[in-house]
């Protein structure tokens, strides 16, 4: 345990350098899965019978089995799938089936989280947008998505921690992240320095979910104006 | 019945603004409508009094079809709509005839006074945004809201946002203001603020339809009082003859509840 302050610099550089690799993981999938979930929310709150059933049963699915699974189900599994129907999709980089994974993942636990600020906006909301001669598409982007945002920040937020800390799992298809990183030099030092390397990798977490708080809970500042909010 | 009297009536029949024929509507096998018609006449000023319950706020959301109705006609200002198929422009096209004052005002939280009242015009109305804001300013005025034009609704009192809502309704120029119940929600010294301002609304020839239980109101402003009970019409006409000389049973009973009240005395 005698570590000279140099080798835990060298070890957070050496760390650091896989860094941009998790946060475009994290950024990509969280855009799609906004976009998806937005989708899924819709479909749910407007109840159209098909698409409903089909929704809530991939939204089922996707919250009671382990994201591990999933991983292993599209990595492993999707591609032999697809070939029974003749479709190689072996040759897809690594990074493309993670972020198939996270963003499906993802986006099931950001529908909901969607679908339920849309309902605290509340039915009075609406009906006073249509009296003044609102179409719905109208209200929708003036009125209603503008609270719900504000009203989904806060979940929105710890979704967005939660999808960071999940890339950690990447590592397990072999993706050299942050994660994939620290196994590897593990692996280097014949498993010698396991408590320096995972204490900086927790740091390196941790940071990153420090900022992610700032940026939100100041995004909630900015944008909480007239107070919208759960607190009336 | 006096001549002038039969001249005013034949006047007003090539007046009619809004048309309700045989308004039926059920929620979940209850029947809270049973085949109403209304009509309106330009400039009128409709009251609709009732018991709780008996389908007036339900029959007033019809007219701008917040509330589907399950069979019926509905026609304001020349446009007609089926009532069960209605398309989603006809729709459209119908609600942008009315403006609506609600119970809880509906205010938009997310926007401040000002732009409350100026948004329908820059949505619905496609004004630009320089016209829009001297028509709102004008109307807030008017209201006596013109110092709050830049607050947001939550920092205002049920009385001065449900002024700001009737702003709302004006500045949409419609051809007539549906109110449900608009002092219903309000502290008893702010009732009287809302009132006059709609009685001065009444006074300058807009067509008003208003659910409410201020029957002192009614009997003030009102040209014409509809009294309604389980889903249908029971009686209706000038407010001296169905608030002061009630024919049917059914409207003694309800207005000799109201005209009780005050007798509590602590």
């Amino acid at each position: 345990m005698s570590t000279s302050l140099q080798d835990w610099i060298d070890l957070f550089v050496k760390v650091l350098d896989k860094l941009p690799l998790t946060l475009f993981m994290m950024v990509v999938s969280l855009f799609f899965a906004l976009i998806l979930g937005l989708i899924i929310a819709i479909i749910r709150i407007q109840k159209q019978p098909v698409l409903y059933g089909i929704a809530t049963f991939y939204l089922s699915f996707t919250r009671c089995t382990p994201l591990l699974v999933q991983l292993f189900l599209v990595y492993f599994g999707l591609p032999q799938l697809l070939l029974a129907f003749n479709i190689d999709i072996n040759s897809w980089d690594r990074l493309i089936f993670v972020i198939i994974t996270f963003s499906l993942h993802t986006a099931a636990y950001l529908s909901e989280v969607i679908r339920s600020a849309y309902l605290a906006v509340g039915q009075e909301q609406m009906e006073a947008a249509y009296s003044v001669g609102m179409s719905y598409p109208q209200a929708l982007k003036r009125i209603i998505l503008p609270q719900a945002f504000v009203i989904a920040l806060p979940n929105l937020g710890n979704n967005i921690i939660e999808l960071l800390k999940d890339t950690s799992l990447a590592f397990t298809i072999g993706i050299i992240d942050i994660m994939g990183q620290v196994r590897i030099i593990l692996g280097n030092n014949y498993g010698i320095g396991m408590f320096e390397i995972y204490v900086v990798i927790s740091l390196v977490y941790w940071g990153i979910c420090i900022l992610i708080e700032s940026i939100i809970g100041y995004a909630e500042k900015v944008f909480k104006k007239g107070h919208v909010g759960l607190s009336k | 019945m006096l001549i002038s009297d039969y001249i005013i009536r034949v006047d007003r029949e090539g007046d009619r603004l809004i048309e309700l024929k045989n308004i039926k509507k059920s929620f979940k096998k209850n029947p809270v409508l049973k085949g109403v018609d209304l009509k309106v006449n330009k400039g009128e000023v409709l009251v609709i009094v009732g018991p709780s319950g008996s389908g007036k706020t339900t029959l007033l959301r019809c007219v701008n079809y917040l509330e589907r109705p399950d069979e019926g006609t509905i026609s304001v200002d020349g446009f007609s709509v089926e009532g069960k198929n209605a398309s989603k422009k006809d729709i459209l096209n119908l609600r942008r005839k009315t403006a609506m004052v609600f119970q809880h005002y509906n205010l938009f939280k997310n926007k401040t006074v000002l732009e409350n009242v100026m948004e329908g015009l820059l949505v619905a109305k496609k004004m630009k945004a320089p016209e829009a804001r001297n028509i709102s300013m004008d109307l807030l005025q008017k209201v006596g809201l013109g110092e709050k034009i830049n607050d947001y609704p939550t920092q205002l009192s049920g009385g001065q946002q449900q002024r700001v809502g009737i702003a709302r309704a004006l500045a949409l120029n419609p051809s007539a203001i549906l109110f449900d119940e608009p002092t219903s929600a309000l502290d008893p010294e702010m009732v009287g603020e809302v009132l006059s301002i709609m009685k001065k609304i009444a006074g300058e020839g807009m067509t008003m339809v208003i659910v409410t239980h201020e029957i002192d109101f009614a009997r003030d402003a009102a040209d014409h009082v509809v009294f309604m009970a389980d889903g249908v019409i029971v009686e209706q006409g000038p407010p001296k003859d169905v608030l002061s000389h009630p024919k049917h049973e059914r409207t003694k009973q309800f207005l000799k509840r109201l005209v009780r009240e005050p007798e509590y005395e602590i």
